[in-house]
């Protein structure tokens, strides 16, 4: 009788947790095709992937909205432009992706970045942020010249060199240092530095060309590198405990002055001015942008012919 | 920041599901469906096998091996898996992280599971061991009326455990990409610093491990026999009562 019962309650437990699992997994995929965004564009046809921030951030998934009219059948998170977002656009996981302009793989996988003509992204100029004492005359001649040769192409070759094809990135920044045959002078000699970066490839090689360039014009440098996120090297930068970064004009914009508008290079850079701390600032911006960027594969991009974000709100 | 977190779960967007944003419901189903597959397979795998070396008292290493297996990081595991599985899976699937995130779940469910099983069949009195097999009853009738009943209140209490860590564990499922489950708020909450959905997710997970808990609970007092955990039904108690308790006072004074 004991034993009629257990085994009643035991088959009774498994089938309710079958039906909870069958039930929950249909669940799941209504949900996932019911979120069908503006009926009839190419956009309401296609996932996009990204990073957890990009759902609320400005000029991200409302940006694409406001702006050009854009809305996706549904926003899978992945990762900030790394190898996961980069795995998931290849195999078909997600159909477009925000990914970063320098970033190797997309050349190596023939993505296609579409054009952003009315810049919902806005400028991500390369430049150095600065505590102010230890910004001299001779330190500032040096970093100058480095941001007036610095252009995208550049970090994208720096990108491959370290992430492809896994160089070290001291290495990296004193090949391309030494292509550019700078003055042997040495303006800034007797200045101590600490030079500091965030925690991804592409920072890291631009803290080390700054910091091999500062050496070469007679600097004493140190690095300490791979710090992490902006909320711990800002203020490592203001106590002095760093003395100069490699920074990115929008973000450090809005991490000043959230929801600042300015989206253009030069507008961002004299608002940037402006909102920097008073004891540190900004050099001279380089051409070279690390900007987001929506971007497809190769055979998405011809099947929608899209060539840039606008042609998403378009029927097809 | 309490009242935040409150206004977040009452908001009743956060319950419904649109193109950018996966709501409670859902992402506790997806939570659920996780754990539920996962502690499914565990069992299936840990109950038999701590059922056998229990009964037959061969192979107990292995329990010893399966539970030094608690000591590999959860995180570590899914990451390590999920480079070496999701490469291979194309098309609109999310496979190729799931199962990574379920072979986690499974080989942490599994070790409490195994040991409790194993531990509840081994300290089933030898005496009544003895007299199930003295009564005629085969070594498989022994293990299914004797020693699995008598252990149930062990092995179950190695299901809840091992449930409520697969429930809070399950939000390292959101750590990779595609993947839902009330780990989602967590993850994006804080990367959108956006606490106070970070918290709910928080407190979301623990309400669902306190409630999944709660009616396991509930099935173990009704699965184990009343003989063994030491709860008598009243009715017997009311009936039978005064008429045993007079014969135990007879028997234990025979005057």
């Amino acid at each position: 009788m004991n034993r009629n019962a257990l085994t009643v309650g035991a088959a009774v437990t498994a089938a309710a947790l079958i039906v909870a699992a069958c039930g929950s997994d249909s669940a799941k995929k209504s949900g996932s095709t019911s979120g069908a965004g503006a009926s009839g564009t190419i956009a309401s046809k296609l996932i996009l992937g990204g990073p957890a921030e990009f759902q609320t951030r400005p000029d991200g998934i409302p940006g694409l909205t406001k702006i050009y009219g854009v809305t996706f059948k549904a926003y899978k998170v992945t990762d900030t432009g790394g190898p996961l977002t980069v795995t998931a656009l290849k195999n078909g996981q997600v159909d477009a992706a925000d990914l970063f302009t320098t970033d190797p793989a997309i050349k190596a996988n023939n993505f296609v970045v579409l054009e952003d003509p009315r810049s919902d992204f806005g400028a991500q100029n390369v430049l150095p942020l600065i505590n102010k004492s230890k910004a001299t005359d001779g330190v500032k001649t040096v970093l100058n010249l480095i941001s007036s040769k610095l252009t995208t192409q550049v970090l994208i070759d720096l990108r491959t060199k370290v992430e492809v094809n896994k160089e070290d990135p001291d290495k990296a920044a004193q090949e391309w240092l030494g292509t550019l045959g700078l003055p042997s002078t040495k303006p800034a000699a007797g200045v101590t530095l600490k030079v500091g970066s965030a925690n991804f490839p592409e920072n890291v090689v631009l803290a080390d060309v700054y910091a091999d360039a500062l050496r070469g014009a007679g600097a004493t440098v140190s690095t300490k590198l791979n710090i992490g996120s902006r909320e711990k090297y800002i203020p490592a930068l203001e106590d002095g405990s760093i003395d100069l970064i490699p920074e990115y004009s929008g973000v450090l914009l809005q991490y000043f002055s959230k929801g600042a508008p300015a989206t253009t290079s030069d507008a961002v850079y004299a608002a940037l001015k402006g909102a920097v701390p008073a004891k540190l600032m900004v050099l001279d911006q380089s051409s070279a942008q690390d900007a987001d960027a929506i971007v497809v594969t190769a055979a998405t991009a011809q099947k929608y012919n899209l060539k840039s974000i606008a042609d998403l709100a378009k029927t097809g | 920041m309490i009242s935040q977190v409150f206004t977040w779960l009452n908001d009743p967007a956060h319950w419904r599901d649109s193109p950018v944003f996966t709501g409670i419901p859902t992402q506790l189903l997806n939570h659920l469906r996780y754990s539920l597959v996962a502690m499914a397979i565990a069992v299936a795998i840990a109950l038999p096998l701590g059922l056998v070396i229990g009964h037959t008292g061969r192979g107990t290493w292995a329990v010893a091996g399966i539970n030094a297996v608690r000591a590999i990081p959860g995180v570590g595991l899914l990451v390590l898996l999920a480079v070496v599985i999701s490469p291979h899976f194309h098309g609109r699937t999310d496979l190729g992280y799931l199962l990574p995130t379920e072979i986690v779940l499974v080989v942490i469910a599994i070790p409490p599971v195994l040991a409790n099983t194993y531990a509840g069949v081994q300290n089933v009195d030898p005496e009544v061991r003895d007299a199930a097999s003295g009564m005629g009853m085969t070594g498989a009738q022994v293990l299914r009326r004797v020693e699995l009943p008598c252990s149930l209140p062990l092995i179950f209490s190695g299901i809840r455990s091992a449930t409520l860590q697969v429930i809070a564990t399950a939000t390292i499922a959101s750590y990779l990409p595609l993947l839902g489950g009330l780990g989602r708020f967590i993850y994006d909450g804080f990367h959108q610093q956006d606490y106070p959905q970070m918290i709910s997710g928080g407190v979301l997970v623990a309400l669902l491990a306190v409630i999944v808990d709660l009616l396991l609970a509930g099935v173990q007092r009704y699965a184990v026999s009343p003989g063994i955990s030491g709860r008598y039904s009243r009715r017997t108690f009311r009936s039978t009562g005064p008429a045993t308790a007079a014969v135990v006072q007879a028997e234990v004074s025979p005057a």
